[in-house]
């Protein structure tokens, strides 16, 4: 009979000192919620978590969707067992059997957290090495870059034995480190900076305008699938869905025709602000990057960061569009993003966009308009959608 | 609700739908089965081979069902062509349907197909002049669209049939008549297969038909168990066929009327559109286009923008075929008949049924009216 479970090992949260508890804790809920609907037995124990009572012919698949979990590091599947000598060589001979007719190379690693267990780590490995060269002549020992990497560990209660590790997204559980409110807009970039920021602990909520009818209803739900994408990782937030045709024909009638893109952000900030701050998230983030659109220059950037007080975080500052393709193709959103539906706002995009504006000449456009009962009433007309997060194998 | 987009689907007429549902829930059999329930169902379904024949002035024998436009056209391509041997050319239009433009352009991406797409004028019109240069002995297919889905040009496909049996005696003549079945009249085309798909005239979603001539050069579509003489195979879908024929009866019956009301509707809609400033009419003058599609372009509007600002209205336009709308860029079949820049983004089809009304026409119209002058203050600058 095979006993299996899941290793998983921790990212960062190892750096932590007496909050790392609460780390944990939060780590444990999280893949709890990522496996729900098998209700594994999740235990934390000395810089581990375990996941027993998975149903065997999946645990390749239960194991990826952990790769959607931040705070973690890697995931293995491991055999399990008493910690006996007799039981971890019948348990190494198991695992290296399906290498029996291959010449692979193979090293052995120990670890004993439990210091108990008679024999220490060296003569773990030199004797289950000489046990499984005896059993399957085939393999061979490199201690340098082994073929396969057989990990023994020797917990409290039982012994663990895996040969390979699936990495992880890494970074820190989702809920360890406060709310911020995504700027979504359905093109490439948002969704990858919404993925960074909550691959740092921190719990999402988003928000898109939409301009009927110069936007579909196809548009509108790319960007509800969008957000959906990026809960898979994120988790569960809400999707605030502000309609602003009103704000954009009224840029378009009274102020300068070449200002209307960088207008339309700032008053976009604002809404996103008092949006944010009723629902509890204290900063913004955006996925900008300096110098990929007129929008998006080191002025441009001043005169959207003069609109707010929140602090602006924008995890794609420094990146490449290439680089932030890769990350999107790498994270799923991509194909998404590239859908046709993209917004047909391009009447409201001037033809020769200012590339270098002033704070203050923008407030004063600004100020042409009172954009105040605009303001409310876009926030008063704001539709909420709660985007579930379900696991897609 | 004002539909305007009866080229994408239409409604399925209540008569269709009940005899759909009594060949699911009632006389449910298998028309191939050897018991007596089996063989009256395949007699219901050669009856309604024969009222489908009717328009095409056709023998029952020469219908096959299938599961509609996309499927009949693929069956016309490739079957007409798998017995051929050596080198072959086939010709088309650059105003065909994805399902006959896709897949005649897959054939010469193989090695010893040569594959001719026709131009057509600014309204649409194959050019038949450039037909006749283009067929030669070794042509194995020509295949034309009947009426084109975008802007309603009614090909002759008389004519370029006379000139296909003179110049091209070997060439099989495939006509796309999915929008043209019962809106034109159909009854001395000379084509050797015709495509037909039932949503168009208020019958159910997929199922259609193909005509075969009898004695022409046709190796069928789709293989198996052997029903429809060979030629497609598959269980047939005897409550889409009985629907399909329900609609068709119907629309026979009334069809002088049917039409007559199409072509006052669409007469209305365009004399109310045109007293906007700035509309342009895509395609032939409404007399010589088929009754049912009307296309316009608004200059100095988005269509799409148009068509997503008449939905709070409940009014359905299109602005360009469904099979097309989802594609990103530019529209194939305008840009084919010259019709680019701000007339082709402004392109809106109007189609209508035979259940639309004057009133309708005007409201939708007016409508209209005032979201093109509200859209067109707000310009690209």
């Amino acid at each position: 009979m095979n006993n299996n479970a899941l290793v998983v090992k921790y990212a960062e949260i190892h750096l932590k000192g007496l909050n790392r508890p609460f780390f944990e804790r939060k780590l444990v809920e999280k893949i709890q919620e990522a496996l729900a609907d098998v209700g594994p037995r999740v235990v934390r124990e000395q810089g581990r978590i375990f996941v027993y009572d998975l149903p065997e012919e999946g645990l390749q698949a239960y194991a990826r969707r952990l790769t959607k979990v931040f705070g973690i590091h890697s995931v293995s599947i491991a055999a399990y067992g008493e910690k006996t000598w007799e039981d971890v060589k019948a348990m190494g001979i198991r695992l290296m059997e399906a290498y029996r007719e291959e010449p692979k190379t193979f090293k052995v690693f120990a670890r004993r957290a439990d210091k108990r267990f008679p024999m220490n780590s060296e003569m773990i490995c030199r004797e289950l090495g000489g046990e499984l060269l005896q059993a399957y002549p085939n393999l061979k020992v490199d201690v340098h870059h082994p073929q396969i990497p057989l990990t023994v560990e020797i917990r409290q209660d039982k012994a663990f034995l895996y040969t390979g590790e699936i990495l992880c997204a890494g970074g820190m559980p989702v809920g360890t480190n406060g709310k911020a409110m995504l700027l979504i807009s359905g093109g490439i970039d948002s969704p990858v900076a919404g993925y960074m920021i909550a691959k740092r602990g921190v719990s999402l909520a988003a928000i898109h305008f939409y301009s009927y009818p110069y936007t579909s209803e196809r548009a509108r739900d790319k960007v509800v699938e969008l957000a959906r994408l990026v809960s898979e990782y994120a988790g569960n937030f809400d999707l605030y869905l502000v309609p602003f045709t009103e704000i954009q024909t009224t840029i378009y009638d009274k102020c300068p025709a070449s200002e209307t893109t960088v207008l339309m952000r700032r008053l976009m900030m604002k809404i996103a602000e008092r949006t944010a701050k009723s629902c509890g998230a204290l900063a913004l983030v955006t996925g900008e990057s300096i110098g990929q659109v007129a929008s998006q220059t080191i002025e441009s950037l001043a005169v959207t960061n003069d609109a707010v007080d929140m602090p602006v975080f924008r995890p794609l500052i420094g990146f490449d569009k290439e680089e932030i393709i890769e990350r999107a193709k790498k994270i799923g959103t991509f194909e998404t993003s590239i859908l046709p539906y993209e917004d047909c706002c391009t009447v409201f995009v001037p033809q020769h966009p200012v590339t270098r504006p002033s704070v203050d000449r923008l407030r004063a456009s600004e100020a042409l308009v009172d954009f105040e009962p605009m303001i409310e009433a876009a926030i008063r007309n704001t539709e909420v959608i709660a985007i579930s997060h379900i696991i897609s194998d | 609700m004002i539909y305007l987009d009866n080229s994408a689907t239409t409604r399925t007429l209540p008569e269709a739908a009940q005899a759909a549902l009594a060949a699911m829930t009632g006389d449910f059999f298998n028309p191939a089965a050897a018991y007596g329930y089996g063989a009256r169902m395949e007699k219901r379904v050669n009856e309604a081979r024969a009222v489908m024949a009717k328009p095409l002035r056709a023998r029952r024998e020469e219908i096959i069902f299938t599961s509609g436009g996309t499927e009949s056209n693929n069956a016309a391509v490739f079957g007409s062509l798998k017995g051929w041997r050596g080198h072959k050319r086939v010709i088309t239009t650059a105003v065909e349907h994805p399902s006959v433009f896709e897949t005649v352009a897959s054939l010469g991406r193989t090695g010893d197909t040569e594959v001719i797409v026709l131009p057509v004028n600014e309204q649409g019109y194959p050019d038949l002049v450039a037909l006749r240069d283009a067929l030669t002995e070794d042509t194995a297919l020509v295949s034309m669209m009947h009426v084109n889905n975008e802007l309603g040009t009614v090909t002759d496909l008389f004519a370029a049939g006379r000139l296909i049996r003179h110049l091209a005696p070997r060439a099989v003549f495939h006509a796309d008549g999915v929008q043209a079945y019962l809106k034109v009249d159909t009854d001395s085309l000379g084509v050797d297969l015709y495509s037909l798909s039932a949503h168009k005239f208020h019958a159910p979603k997929g199922v259609g038909a193909l005509y075969v001539r009898s004695g022409v050069r046709f190796a069928g579509g789709q293989m198996g168990g052997g029903q429809e003489n060979n030629l497609r195979s598959g269980t047939l879908n005897v409550p889409g066929i009985l629907g399909m024929e329900t609609a068709a009866a119907l629309y026979q019956q009334n069809l002088s009327a049917w039409r007559q009301s199409m072509r006052l509707c669409k007469q209305r809609l365009y004399d109310n559109l045109m007293s906007i400033p700035d509309v342009v009419l895509n395609g032939p003058p409404l007399t010589e286009a088929a009754p049912h599609i009307l296309n316009l372009s608004f200059l100095g509007v988005r269509g799409e923008v148009l068509l997503h600002a008449l939905e709070p209205f409940d009014i359905c336009v299109s602005t360009g075929s469904a099979c097309a709308a989802r594609k990103a860029g530019k529209n194939r079949i305008l840009t084919a008949a010259g019709i680019l820049g701000e007339r082709q983004a402004g392109a809106i089809r109007f189609s209508l049924c035979p259940f639309n009304t004057v009133e309708e026409m005007d409201r939708a119209a007016q409508v209209i009216a005032e979201q093109v002058q509200f859209l067109r203050r707000y310009r690209r600058r």
